[in-house]
């Protein structure tokens, strides 16, 4: 119970940082939404921004940014020699069928039925003709195909809950308030992430266990996510805006499904 | 002889018919933006996998992305309304060098190991002469597929692109984002001095 109150205080403490900037930030002008008159223009939606950390922001991105190139991109490079493409997809798969519990409790949340029908139907699927989630077999079955995936960050904007200030987070990269409170949310409910927790009797056994399926879930993913990272930056004039505009567009998206 | 005459009249209306078809089909590919769309996303896959890889793409892609692609009206709106405070010159250049980096990022996307799968949706109307057309694309290795949402507008030629949508994040709008503080600090000469070392860094020498 201990290690549960000492997993939850950063949470608490940075949610209170939020409250506080929230306020400062509503007055602030948004000056990527400044007075379109031509039609030509208006045509653009511009993503609104709230970025009043801006400067740690760009120092926390060129971190990162060091991190992928000198860390990060070896490993990826080395694992995808190692793992080959459809054995990194049925890995990823895997995990992400195990994620089953946070896309259902969050669809519950938001109170869409349909969609945590067919999350759970998805589940039964995958866990049991795709043996033990490695294939997506629900991908042939009429009706469970593209579900979109929920989180706790949509469950809090589906409650009215705004952005907030954009954060760039050491080595997880982009976020903002709500999706950092969220992403605490459904760490705690999955299932990988128990044992941290003290939910299960806290063993070494169990810890170093959950350790490596948690280390695995994220090397894997590494090179896909690369790869997506490579590409904004390779078109990019202003690579942290870029991603900014990409991370906080793609999220008002996923939102709205 | 009427008996005879009459095959003639009506085979002669059946081909006037048919030919009428044809007309009238050509001119609704010009009219029609999904058909538009789908040809020219064909013609830049064919070219993309021909089997020659990403040998100058680029350069091989442009005169079908130039024929697709309203150029001037997505550097316009890259460009936010600073850039009614440019000069032409200026705004020619801007315009030549941000249609370069359009195409090269744009070559550089859509090519990969495997030839992707495109399901074309409904096209929705944005506005009389504009429409929304969503796409779904499947590369056939990967798990995910991805939402593109193309957005066309008409002009007298045809229906041109203007935005690209990938899983929400919007091309023009993103592009938009960056430039505005680039014009907000340094006008014109800070977007072309940005643009000129952005296409000066990769291989691929501009010509």
């Amino acid at each position: 119970m201990n290690s549960l109150i000492f997993s939850l205080l950063p949470l608490l403490l940075f949610l209170s940082g939020c409250a506080v900037t929230g306020q400062h930030s509503a007055t602030q002008p948004v000056h990527a939404t400044s007075s379109a008159v031509g039609d030509d223009f208006a045509n653009v939606q511009v993503q609104k921004v709230d970025d009043p950390f801006q400067g740690v922001n760009r120092a926390m991105f060129g971190f990162n940014d060091k991190l992928t190139t000198y860390a990060l991109r070896p490993v990826a490079h080395g694992y995808a020699l190692i793992v080959p493409l459809p054995a990194r997809t049925g890995i990823s798969n895997f995990f992400d069928n195990l994620q089953f519990p946070v896309r259902l409790v969050n669809s519950v949340l938001q109170g869409k039925l349909k969609r945590s029908a067919q999350e759970t139907g998805k589940f039964v699927f995958n866990s049991t003709f795709g043996i033990g989630g490695l294939f997506r077999v629900s991908d042939h079955v009429s009706g469970l195909t593209d579900i979109p995936p929920e989180d706790f960050g949509q469950t809090l904007a589906a409650w009215g809950l705004p952005p907030g200030p954009y954060l760039v987070v050491p080595v997880l990269g982009p976020s903002d308030c709500r999706d950092i409170v969220g992403f605490g949310v459904d760490w705690a409910i999955t299932p990988l992430d128990w044992h941290p927790l003290g939910v299960v009797r806290w063993t070494i056994i169990g810890n170093a266990a959950s350790f490596g399926l948690s280390a695995t879930r994220y090397i894997n993913g590494l090179p896909k996510a690369i790869e997506a990272y490579d590409q904004v930056k390779a078109g990019a004039v202003d690579p942290y805006i870029a991603l900014r505009d990409g991370y906080l567009s793609y999220r008002a998206a996923q939102v709205k499904k | 002889m009427r008996s005879n005459l009459f095959p003639f009249i009506l085979k002669s209306t059946l081909a006037l018919a048919i030919l009428g078809t044809i007309g009238l089909s050509g001119a609704a590919s010009v009219d029609d933006p999904l058909a538009m769309l789908r040809s020219s996303v064909d013609d830049v896959l064919a070219v993309a996998y021909s089997g020659h890889g990403n040998e100058n793409l680029p350069a091989r892609v442009r005169p079908l992305l130039e024929k697709s692609f309203a150029f001037d009206l997505v550097t316009r709106q890259a460009m936010g309304p600073g850039w009614r405070q440019f000069s032409p010159a200026d705004q020619k250049r801007v315009s030549d060098l941000f249609s370069e980096l359009v195409i090269r990022t744009y070559s550089a996307r859509v090519v990969g190991t495997q030839r992707p799968k495109i399901t074309y949706g409904t096209p929705s109307e944005l506005a009389p002469d504009r429409r929304e057309i969503p796409t779904h694309v499947t590369v056939p290795s990967s798990s995910e597929p991805f939402a593109v949402v193309y957005r066309l507008i008409k002009f007298p030629t045809g229906w041109r692109i203007y935005d690209v949508l990938i899983e929400g994040v919007s091309f023009v709008a993103n592009y938009r984002a960056q430039f505005d503080e680039i014009i907000q600090k340094g006008g014109a000469p800070a977007v072309i001095r940005t643009l000129e070392a952005k296409l000066a860094a990769p291989v691929e020498s501009r010509s």
